[in-house]
């Protein structure tokens, strides 16, 4: 459930690339973005450096989506704090969990305790897939479920919980 | 532009060629004929007209073989060090720097480690680097020389090749024709041809590697022209620089004058040459006077220095496509930027360059000037001063930056804020280390930055000025920042020096510019950010949405699994260092490392660093094992 995976800034690294500009260009010209307000700024923002695709794929809390942006901010990103509120709310309602995934790979994952919940609160925000990209320790699986929930995903303690240990006992390394 | 030049030199062209051939290239005629005016005392007929006589100091007559008139010609030049490592066949040029005392050698262990040491040095000097380095080696140095390339930073490359009577006999080491190897990334390469010509051909190198737009050359020195003996002149470096400190059109300066007192709302984009040709006082005076902003780099590649105070009230950043501040410029001056001729329909591009090879390579240019960095934006000052009373300039002046210096006021603030909500994480953020560094790094410090992913520390610090000096590749071909930060400290022994390298770009090094450091007392702080990953690579392939990135598969991007420990790497070398993975143990670092540099010793530290972005968490790599290959235990 490598949610996290997901996070971050992909395009935070593609201000570096120039020749991305051209290709961010025709992008925007076909914008992938939801309609909503603070498109626009997203729209023109975001695209002097990186392509818009990557962000209608990915699905994130307010939190979340918040340190994205934030990274973007230090990276060159020229938008104001009042700014910064107004696209991380165009983002998290937009492309919030749950809204307007696109139809995930088919993951047959093992029966346990906190299946159901892997298949229906992480896909809110990823592909299955990740889940079971790699095995790792429980202790590794703690901070990464307890850093999705902080960063938006709509689960409770106890349900983390459940989540952390049926990660640990059917990806565990 | 180098093949004309050559042709020239070569006497394939007359003087009416080359001024011809110069202007197709972009350069003004002016500047055309000035380039043709310094290479005249090497060009057609330079050989066979008698030669004028010279002061005693000048022009010395040395007999020996031709590795004593190699480096006779380089101490002649002002060549202080040559940055070397063995091979059998350059042992002329070492035997004769047994008795030449006034050049010192620079041992590197490895080609690419002993590049990179000489073009820190080349930036941090403004002189030329000179490498001598093991023929078969060759393909080590060029992939720093690919930095220093695409910087224009001036470099002498020379092996000693196989003797010319063993050419093309598929001697052990000898592949055909290596010098041609370097052509896509030298400005001249060449084989020698005699030893009576050694000194003469030596001087041709320094002389294209130094004269700007500056970049490396290669010499190939077969060993018995290195071996032979002979009788020739050798020149002091007067007497064949070639400063190339050309001013623009006067013409063309006012009409850059009148153009930006009238704009509305000028931007300025400026770059590396400004750099070069030392022009950073110009700089500051140009823009104050206009009141324009200025923006500089664009993003993480594309640029190895910052010639504008990044804590001026008129910096407002990244140069980017579109300007959301101060939105679509009227005007925009591109002064010494490669990548800053960046203009959106309706915006009037004036660009003035160094380089006239790539002034209007990709972008139409409504006026172009190839210049001297410095001098033009003095002519260009002065040409707006002549043009508006004082009081006119400064009432355009202040209402235009008025603007600029509340954005970039709001947006340090900003960035600030942001770091300072993210600083109790562990591993470390950049953020933190950002801060930490902004707030424990002296003033005057040279910053040498091989980093991708670290650059978003960047803004948090105070570069340019009368603050640290940042120094950097455009290209970033890493394993570069170890051993430049090596050649910095070398032309610069009264300043800290600090090198901060990603884990990637110490892995591409290997350790070995830690043995230079740890031989030659080198007090330098190397700090590696180690997150385990290229991490900005993975970032840009996922950015692409591909496979990686729906199934979260890091293919190729993670380095843990061995997690090296770079602390336990240097004190092998002899370079004592330390491993920090909290927060809270930056202060106490960084205080022992300047200890260590007060005392003259280098120092490392390896700080575990929180990677970033898109699979950030991901640890996974394709688990491959060659044991599990195997049917026998063996």
């Amino acid at each position: 459930m490598s949610i996290t995976s997901a996070r971050g800034v992909a395009f935070a690294s593609a201000v570096a690339v120039i020749a991305l500009a051209s290709q961010a260009q025709a992008q925007q010209n076909n914008n992938p973005l939801p309609p909503g307000d603070g498109r626009d700024i997203v729209s023109v923002a975001c695209s002097q450096c990186h392509y818009l695709g990557t962000i209608a794929k990915i699905r994130d809390g307010a939190a979340g989506w918040r340190v994205y942006v934030s990274n973007m901010v230090l990276r060159g990103a020229q938008l104001t704090p009042a700014e910064v509120d107004k696209v991380v709310n165009y983002l998290a309602t937009n492309l919030g969990p749950g809204i307007n995934l696109p139809p995930p790979r088919p993951v047959a994952l093992p029966d346990g305790s906190g299946k159901q919940l892997v298949e229906t609160r992480c896909a809110l925000c990823h592909d299955l897939e990740r889940v079971a990209a790699v095995k790792r320790k429980k202790q590794d699986w703690t901070p990464i479920v307890a850093n999705m929930a902080a960063w938006g995903a709509p689960v409770t303690a106890d349900e983390a919980k459940t989540i952390t240990n049926y990660l640990a006992a059917n990806f565990g390394d | 532009m180098k093949q004309l030049i050559k042709d020239y030199l070569d006497q394939g062209l007359s003087r009416r060629q080359l001024v011809s051939g110069l202007s197709a290239f972009g350069m003004s005629t002016v500047a055309a004929k000035a380039v043709a005016q310094n290479l005249a005392p090497l060009g057609p007929g330079a050989g066979q007209a008698a030669s004028p006589p010279q002061a005693p100091s000048a022009v010395r007559e040395i007999e020996g073989n031709g590795g004593k008139l190699f480096v006779e010609q380089l101490k002649s030049a002002g060549v202080e060090y040559i940055f070397f490592n063995p091979s059998t066949g350059d042992h002329p040029i070492f035997d004769a720097l047994v008795d030449l005392p006034e050049i010192k050698i620079i041992k590197g262990i490895q080609e690419g480690a002993v590049t990179a040491m000489a073009d820190g040095y080349a930036r941090a000097s403004g002189r030329t680097g000179i490498v001598v380095v093991a023929n078969i080696g060759l393909p080590n140095a060029m992939t720093q020389m690919v930095n220093t390339f695409k910087d224009q930073i001036p470099m002498l490359v020379a092996v000693a090749s196989v003797g010319q009577n063993e050419l093309g006999r598929d001697q052990w080491q000898e592949v055909d024709h290596h010098e041609l190897m370097t052509e896509p990334i030298t400005k001249w390469f060449w084989q020698a041809q005699s030893t009576e010509a050694m000194a003469e051909t030596t001087r041709r190198a320094l002389k294209f590697a130094s004269t700007p737009p500056c970049g490396p050359v290669f010499l190939s020195l077969p060993t018995n022209t290195l071996e032979q003996h002979a009788k020739t002149q050798v020149w002091e470096r007067s007497k064949f620089d070639v400063p190339m400190r050309i001013r623009p059109d006067k013409e063309d300066v006012e009409k850059a004058a009148r153009m930006l007192i009238e704009a509305k709302n000028p931007l300025l984009s400026v770059g590396d040459e400004i750099t070069w040709c030392r022009g950073e006082k110009e700089l500051i005076e140009l823009a104050e006077l206009l009141g324009a902003p200025v923006a500089g780099e664009a993003g993480s590649l594309g640029y190895w220095s910052k010639p504008f105070p990044t804590r001026h009230p008129l910096y407002i950043g990244t140069v980017l496509r579109t300007m959301r501040f101060p939105g679509k410029p009227d005007v925009l001056l591109n002064l010494g930027n490669r990548w800053g001729e960046n203009a959106s329909p309706g915006t009037k591009l004036i660009s003035i360059r160094l380089d006239p090879t790539s002034l209007a390579r990709e972008a139409p240019v409504d006026l172009a000037m190839v210049a001297d960095l410095k001098l033009a934006m003095a002519d260009l000052s002065a040409a707006i001063r002549s043009m508006a009373t004082a009081s006119l300039l400064k009432d355009i002046a202040n209402k235009r930056a008025e603007r600029a210096r509340a954005y970039a006021a709001q947006m340090q603030q900003e960035r600030e804020a942001i770091a300072h909500a993210l600083t109790d994480s562990t591993p470390i953020s950049m953020e933190r280390l950002g801060l930490e560094l902004e707030k424990n790094l002296d003033r005057d410090t040279c910053y040498v930055a091989d980093v991708d992913s670290g650059k978003t520390m960047d803004p948090l610090m105070a570069f340019g000025g009368g603050d640290k000096q940042y120094f950097g590749t455009g290209p970033n071909v890493l394993g570069w920042g170890m051993a430049a930060g090596f050649g910095v400290k070398l032309a610069r022994p009264d300043v800290p020096v600090v090198s901060v390298v990603g884990d990637g770009s110490f892995l591409f090094s290997g350790p070995q510019p830690l043995w230079s450091m740890a031989r030659y007392k080198a007090p330098v702080t190397v700090i590696v950010l180690n997150n385990h990953s290229y991490n900005n690579e993975r970032n840009r392939i996922w950015n692409g949405a591909g496979r990686q990135f729906e199934a979260a598969r890091d293919m190729t991007c993670y380095n843990g699994s061995p997690d090296v420990d770079f602390a336990k790497t240097a004190e092998a070398f002899g370079v004592e260092g330390e491993t920090v993975k909290e927060p809270a143990s930056l202060a106490g670092a960084f205080s022992r490392a300047k200890a260590a540099m007060v005392e003259g010793r280098p120092y490392l530290l390896d700080i575990h660093i929180k990677r970033e972005g898109l699979g950030a968490v991901s640890d996974w790599y394709p688990p491959y094992s060659i044991a599990d290959l195997r049917t026998r235990k063996v």
